[in-house]
């Protein structure tokens, strides 16, 4: 277990460093701090300067991420200019904000599209099966804005013209105590959930149902295990494994800020962070949060590798 | 009568041959006219009922947004300030925006702009991927390191983030936003080609074309590629789902598609606003997207199912794709014979 988990490290490692190299490049090609000062520039040469002092950008394209790299492992990740606070504290901040949707969110998702493909996979070709077969081709098609917007008016605001109740809030973290933070996070959550339920809860029906179809699952009835115990400990653990990648993925992309919800929702999550980062060319807070990201992906992909060899010994071993 | 072999759709005697089901004839070998593939395909496709509603949904999507506009009498970017904010009415279908835009000519628009940019990239994309894909398998050893690599670097990004950074330069017109899309969405369909081609690259008639002397360049055009024109048919299809659902989604950001045009997430984004008084003008193009999507979908769930290489094989019929690749095997084994000379090892 030892030697296949320092593999995988030592794989992802410099797989890391070379797409953080890509990206700082990609980046800085794109975003151009400067931009608002080219019209004014004879009379503004100051601000000009101070700026390509900031970012180092008169240093070569290619040869400028190494000189974040070097700050980097100093723990120095810059200022924001459009906050005007370190990268840190505000990745800090938002980073919590974020977590707080994305974490309800995940499990949510988890547990519901756990529960729909053991469903769907039993009752197979049931009314059931159907609807949920429908309403996942319809999840996997609509874009998560037009999921979050109707989630919004009906919950939100559709409720309470018709019926006078508002059980939750419109987004914005309002909630000083845990009920208030309830109502403000499930909006959110929900819509982020859903998305990954429809594609979920179909792998793991297709998952399920091989796993249900094999021999030893025949067996286990065939010696007169209860089918509850077939289905949850027998069956459940194999069908699994593939969706615990999907998970693993899911949840990075998750917390790595969800750009569309939280800006719906005003949730000062990262992903909202990151829209404005991106409007104001605040080039250390954007590289932060493209990082962060990659980071995120990659540890999570690491994760998912190693409950994989966890689950799967044949995996480990092979 | 060999008719366990029928399956269970047949439940009377039925004369026509159904599609993916085999006649008696055909099951002991008696049937003069082994059928191609590509009828076989097509048949199989009819029978695929989503995949006809996929493309019949999709073509009149198209009709709609392409020959639509032709029967209403507004144009585009026609103003008019008086009728602001407007309901469906049998003059304004889809009712009109917030400076009194026919919101149909305009959703008409955005759908095709949409749909455009959908397909655009899901060609650039699958050019890329297969290039790349059919490369790195065929070649195998650094060119197969390097693509892989570069395909698990693509899939580490934090896709929609980079998208906007990009986008936001780069997405204004058509192209580039397409370019932009593509650049992620290559590596699907390069590990897809890259499997089918390291499976099949190792059969003899591949072997047999190398002894021959054909080039590689002949060897993948003409022995390797057709092979995987299926999974590439279908994998162009599903793109243009993802493509579009992304697309929407930054230029709902405002970091695609930039005014004057507009495309389906435009739409929403400008009536975002207003969505507590008039959640119609949010649904239409949100309903839109979902349908093209929906209908891209089926049809390329249809198209799996009808050219799937194992059907291939259970209906006995030689497959179009590999007829052909036989085909060019035998004229490289004539070039060998005429030669007089067999290469060994090519």
């Amino acid at each position: 277990m030892f030697a296949y988990v320092t593999r995988r490290v030592l794989i992802a490692v410099p797989m890391l460093l070379v797409a953080m190299y890509l990206v700082h490049v990609g980046v800085s090609a794109t975003v151009d701090p400067r931009s608002e000062f080219y019209v004014c520039l004879p009379r503004c040469q100051e601000g000009f300067d101070r700026i390509t002092e900031q970012y180092n950008l008169d240093t070569n394209i290619f040869l400028r991420p190494f000189g974040y790299f070097s700050e980097l492992a100093r723990g120095n990740l810059g200022d924001s200019s459009s906050i005007g606070e370190p990268v840190w504290d505000t990745l800090k901040t938002r980073g919590w904000n974020t977590a707080m949707i994305a974490i309800p969110a995940f499990l949510i998702g988890a547990i519901l599209s756990l529960l729909l493909s053991v469903y769907s996979a039993r009752r197979q070709y049931s009314i059931g099966d159907y609807t949920f077969t429908g309403l996942s081709f319809i999840g996997f098609a609509m874009p998560s804005f037009v999921m979050a917007l109707l989630l919004q008016h009906i919950f939100a605001v559709k409720l309470e013209q018709l019926f006078g109740i508002k059980p939750f809030n419109t987004g914005r973290k309002t909630g000083e105590n845990f009920l208030q933070l309830a109502r403000d996070v499930t909006l959110p959550a929900v819509s982020l959930a859903i998305l990954g339920i429809a594609a979920d809860s179909r792998f793991g029906r297709a998952s399920m149902l091989e796993t249900l179809n094999q021999d030893y699952i025949r067996t286990a009835r065939a010696k007169g295990l209860k089918e509850g115990k077939v289905v949850w400990k027998h069956a459940l653990r194999n069908a699994l494994i593939p969706l615990v990648t999907l998970w693993a993925l899911g949840f990075s992309a998750l917390l790595g800020g969800s750009v569309v919800t939280e800006s719906i929702f005003s949730w000062p999550g990262i992903g909202q962070v990151f829209l404005r980062a991106l409007g104001d060319a605040d080039l250390d807070l954007l590289m932060a949060i493209v990082m962060f990201g990659g980071v995120l992906t990659v540890t999570f992909n690491l994760i998912a590798d190693v409950l994989y060899g966890v689950l799967d010994p044949r995996i480990r071993l092979g | 009568m060999a008719d366990t072999q029928i399956p269970p759709v047949l439940d009377e005697d039925v004369v026509a041959p159904q599609p993916g089901g085999a006649t008696t004839a055909e099951v002991e070998g008696l049937s003069d006219k082994p059928k191609s593939f590509g009828r076989l395909a097509w048949e199989r496709f009819l029978g695929h009922r989503m995949a006809l509603v996929g493309a019949a949904g999709l073509l009149l999507l198209i009709a709609l947004f392409w020959i639509g506009p032709y029967f209403s009498e507004f144009s585009f970017d026609e103003r008019n300030v008086r009728d602001r904010k407007l309901g469906p009415s049998t003059e304004h279908w889809f009712g009109t925006d917030e400076i009194g835009r026919d919101l149909f000519v305009r959703t008409a628009q955005g759908g095709r702009y949409s749909l455009q940019i959908g397909a655009l990239a899901a060609l650039i994309a699958t050019g890329a991927g297969t290039l790349l894909g059919a490369l790195a398998g065929y070649f195998g050893k650094t060119v197969d390191a390097l693509v892989s690599q570069l395909i698990n670097l693509t899939l580490i990004v934090p896709a929609i983030i980079v998208l906007s950074v990009f986008a936001n330069k780069w997405g204004a017109d058509a192209l580039g936003l397409a370019l932009v899309l593509a650049a992620l969405l290559w590596t699907r369909i390069a590990r897809v080609v890259r499997g089918v081609i390291l499976q099949i690259k190792e059969q003899e008639y591949i072997m047999a074309a190398r002894a021959a002397g054909a080039t590689h360049k002949r060897i993948l055009a003409r022995h390797l590629l057709p092979n995987v024109v299926g999974a590439i048919a279908v994998e162009i299809t599903l793109l243009i789902g993802s493509v579009i659902v992304l697309e929407s989604t930054l230029s709902f950001l405002g970091l695609g598609v930039k005014p004057p045009n507009a495309s389906l997430g435009t739409l929403v984004a400008q009536a975002k606003g207003d969505i507590d008084s008039d959640p119609i003008r949010v649904l239409t193009p949100g309903i839109f997207i979902v349908l093209i999507v929906l209908c891209v979908n089926f049809l390329g769930d249809g198209l799996r199912d009808a050219l799937d290489p194992r059907a291939k094989v259970d209906d006995g019929g030689a497959g179009k794709a590999a007829k052909k690749a036989a085909k060019a095997a035998r004229k490289d084994a004539k070039k060998m014979k005429s030669s007089g000379t067999v290469v060994v090892g090519a």
